[in-house]
């Protein structure tokens, strides 16, 4: 660590700001949570419950994306900037999916007019999540393919530059196969949305939408999934060994361009089953669909240490919950919940750039 | 023989997946017609049955699959002599599977149309007249085999035509004739002399200036609009290439400045919502500055993080700025989402003038001062600790380089440039709002510095004509050029890193870099 004795005044100096506008910070925070919880309470016990299941609904799609940053991140030390867009096209995947089903009738003797979506939604939607993640996975790897391998150690604004077109490039092109207007998710009608377990919190109930449970039970098991892959199995060894070392990794018989390859498939299924819980969940996909959620997953990743995948998870839920509790607790308008997180990105990189739970990185590398 | 047949089978699937792509972005249509206007045959009879743009449509898909069985009956590493066998298989194999991918496409559109599948509710471009010219106004079926027959064709020509040029030992001829005749050309002493003689160089530049500035004399109000647009993302591009080609800071948010610039003209010179109305020519300096401090403020925090990082956060800035300027928030002060209407405009010994030709001079005028200055700072002693900074931060510092200081100082002049353009931009348009600040004029205006060349003066007007000049000048392809604007970036990263002109030392160092094998720490920190 040759910079770890740059000269002392300066660092002191940017400490001293750092540390000031850190106890501001702090302050104003204390502030606000006095003032919303016992000085003048403005939501009840309902309002944050339900403030609650939105954050933690959103984190978890949140988390799913993240590691997919997170992982190619802490092999190539690149942003894939399209991986939002990745996504994107597993939305469409799950979209097509019910809609083809919606469109093959299976009538039954209480319903002629039933159709295969709502005869069998389990098996609908364990389809829709597959051939999501599928077809985000081929393009994860057609991305790394065509769009990254041959930038293999250029500078390291080349391939930054080469995923922002990469992304405009999936933007649009799904703008021109699909259309430009924003299209309904299908569900079956078990999952319909807005319905759910009514929670009685607070004297009212409390709706905990069925989809928004699917989210996030799926996205843990998706999760806990990666992490034994990971941990525990040799592709995952492979995958750490890559991201210590490539040189090396390729000495000890790894083959590096393949576990980059699979690397890019894994996060681009995951982004995919992401996309198709935003679709079931939140209703709406267009060619755009990826693009926010893709820069808020980024930053939930360097919220808890880039490189780190339990980071990831815990980055990607966090922010789901400051999304959604931010404004009310700070007592903003809604419509500047961007903001928060886009503050909090700023903040998280200014502070502490490892993260939460991050690597202990050198300035080097930040 | 078998790579041969393999890389013919990875042709004809990659010709076949683009045809197919094209098609259903419905491109081949507009082909058609372009080549109608090319061909001048629009309005020509029927010929064995075909209307002149079902025509057209195969002539382009022909050319399509003469590419795929060129491509595919490609030598590992062309050597002239080569039998004809291997170009004769490789071609067909291409065109085979290449065909294959557009007949079964001909085959389950045309059944589906015919089944009453609403196909365009799906997929937007694929209308029942595309479909119906696609498949020549048959049946699916006789449609499909026509296309398949034809295309195995093309690329059996294809191939055929690729070995009969001799292609790898015609390129390799063609290339060492051009360098002979370049350098026969300038080693000639008069040329040598012409070249290095000072005044040639000023008379260049004169009939370069006077061209520019009779054309928009010349070009109607919609031209003069787009000249407009090419100049200020020209000062857009210096003011970036100074933090992202000189300094190697990579901004993704570098319309918030352009946002400052445009708002500061704006609230100051409308009428609406503060009714200040002061002199364009006092607001002007003031955007320029107020953008610099900002430029300063939000610099100072981030710019000890590098590289994607600190595009990250930038990002994020321009993102918050766009927020915050159409937020209710700010709504009494800005307007809000609705924007501020009737800015004012520049007035010369009274007379008013924000449109026509005199404000594209307004905008060439500021053009010609942004280059003079970075030109000036780029050959000082800022501009070689930039240059330091941006290839080794560390070892700048050790050469006594204040990195902090000079990093802010890049921002804030980049920030700047970006304060005067978009004080032009709203005193131009008349009229600004947060949509025109969105994330796309940032990448844009990155593009135009990478495509054009970092850290090259010529390379981002280069940049800027190509990509804010060309579109406009292509506007049937209009729909479409977002996508090509996106792949040219890819493609640029790809084979040309540099740019289009690339700065001469840049160009060092990115073929320096493309021949060094990665060693992992070092790759890592740049």
């Amino acid at each position: 660590m040759p910079n770890a004795k740059s000269p002392a005044r300066r660092v002191t100096t940017y400490k001293i700001v750092q540390t000031v506008i850190g106890i501001i910070f702090a302050g104003y925070l204390l502030w606000r949570l006095y003032v919303v919880f016992i000085g003048n309470p403005s939501y009840g016990a309902d309002t944050w419950a339900r403030f609650i299941i939105a954050g933690l609904i959103l984190g978890s799609v949140y988390a799913l994306i993240a590691i997919g940053y997170t992982l190619v991140y802490g092999i190539l030390r690149m942003i894939n900037f399209a991986h939002g867009d990745i996504m994107m096209i597993g939305a469409f995947g799950g979209y097509f999916v019910f809609e083809a089903l919606k469109a093959i009738p299976a009538p039954t003797q209480s319903n002629p007019n039933m159709n295969f979506l709502d005869a069998n939604p389990i098996l609908s939607v364990v389809a829709a999540f597959i051939v999501g993640a599928v077809i985000a996975a081929l393009s994860g790897f057609f991305l790394e393919k065509i769009a990254y391998r041959p930038l293999r150690g250029a500078p390291r604004l080349v391939p930054l530059i080469s995923a922002i077109g990469a992304s405009i490039f999936l933007e649009n092109a799904a703008q021109l196969l699909f259309g430009a207007q924003r299209r309904d998710y299908a569900n079956p009608v078990i999952l319909t949305r807005g319905e759910g377990w009514n929670l009685p919190i607070g004297g009212t109930t409390v709706i905990l939408p069925y989809t928004g449970v699917l989210t996030v039970v799926l996205s843990i098991l998706l999760m806990l999934g990666l992490y034994l892959i990971v941990m525990r199995t040799r592709l995952g060894r492979s995958m750490r060994a890559v991201a210590e070392n490539k040189p090396v990794a390729a000495l000890m018989g790894i083959d590096v361009d393949g576990i980059i390859s699979r690397t890019f498939i894994i996060s681009g299924a995951l982004a995919g089953a992401a996309g198709v819980m935003w679709g079931i969940h939140l209703g709406l996909v267009y060619h755009f669909v990826g693009f926010i959620p893709g820069i808020k997953a980024f930053t939930a990743a360097v919220l808890g240490g880039i490189g780190s995948v339990p980071g990831a998870m815990l980055g990607g839920l966090f922010l789901g919950l400051v999304e959604s509790l931010g404004p009310a607790i700070m007592g903003i308008n809604f419509q500047l919940k961007d903001v928060i997180a886009f503050g909090i990105l700023v903040l998280v990189l200014i502070f502490r750039p490892t993260g939460i739970v991050g690597e202990v990185l050198t300035e080097e590398k930040v | 023989m078998k790579k041969q047949l393999r890389h013919a089978l990875n042709a004809g699937i990659t010709f076949g997946i683009i045809t197919v792509f094209l098609f259903l972005i419905g491109f081949t249509s507009i082909a058609a017609d372009l080549l109608g206007d090319l061909l001048r045959n629009k309005n020509g009879g029927l010929f064995l049955g075909l209307t002149p743009q079902m025509l057209n449509m195969l002539i382009f898909l022909g050319l399509v699959g003469l590419g795929a069985g060129a491509y595919g009956s490609r030598k590992i590493k062309g050597q002239a002599g080569d039998p004809w066998g291997p170009a004769l298989i490789g071609g067909l194999t291409a065109g085979l599977v290449h065909a294959l991918f557009v007949g079964s496409l001909a085959l389950l559109v045309g059944t589906l149309n015919l089944r009453g599948v609403q196909i365009s509710k799906y997929l937007a471009e694929v209308l029942p007249a595309s479909i119906r010219l696609f498949l020549l106004g048959k049946d699916p079926l006789p449609g499909a085999v026509i296309h398949l027959i034809l295309l195995t064709l093309a690329g059996l020509a294809g191939g055929l035509l690729s070995r009969g040029i001799g292609r790898g030992s015609w390129r390799a001829r063609s290339a060492a004739n051009r360098k002979n005749t370049w350098n026969r050309f300038t080693q000639r002493s008069f040329f040598k002399q012409v070249r290095g003689n000072r005044a040639t160089r000023f008379v260049v530049y004169g009939i370069l200036l006077l061209l520019v500035f009779l054309v928009p004399l010349g070009a109607g109000q919609y031209w003069n609009y787009t000249i407009g647009t090419v100049g200020i993302y020209i000062l857009l591009g210096l003011g970036l290439n100074i933090v992202v080609g000189l300094a190697g800071l990579l901004d993704l948010g570098y319309v918030a400045f352009f946002a400052i610039g445009a708002y500061t003209m704006a609230l100051l010179t409308a009428p609406t919502p503060h009714h200040l109305l002061w002199n364009f020519w006092i607001v002007l300096p003031i955007g320029v500055i107020i953008a610099a401090i900002t430029g300063l403020l939000l610099g100072a925090p981030v710019l000890r993080m590098r590289g994607d990082y600190l595009a990250i956060v930038t990002l994020g800035f321009g993102e918050i700025i766009r927020i915050l300027s159409k937020s209710d928030a700010l709504t009494p002060f800005n307007n809000g989402p609705k924007g501020v209407p009737s800015i004012g405009g520049p007035t010369l010994f009274g007379r008013l003038f924000n449109t026509g030709p005199a404000f594209v001079y307004l905008i060439f005028l500021a053009v010609l001062l942004v280059i003079f200055v970075t030109n000036r700072l780029q050959n000082s002693r800022v501009g070689r600790a930039w240059e330091a900074m941006r290839e080794d931060e560390t070892v700048s510092r050790a050469m006594g380089i204040n990195t902090l200081s000079q990093k802010l100082l890049a921002f804030a002049i980049g920030a700047a440039f970006a304060g005067l353009g978009g004080a032009l931009f709203a005193s131009r348009n008349q009229f600004t709002g947060p949509e025109d600040f969105n994330l796309m004029v940032s990448i844009n205006v990155v593009a135009v510095v990478i495509v054009g060349g970092m850290g090259s003066i010529p390379g981002v007007i280069a940049g800027a004509l190509v990509l804010k000049g060309l579109p406009e000048v292509l506007r049937q392809l209009q729909d479409y050029r977002v996508l090509v604007f996106a792949a040219l970036l890819v493609v640029m990263m790809l084979w040309r890193p540099a740019g289009i002109i690339p700065s001469a030392r840049r160009k060092m160092e990115v073929e320096k870099d493309a021949g060094v094998v990665e060693t992992p720490e070092e790759g890592r920190g740049k």
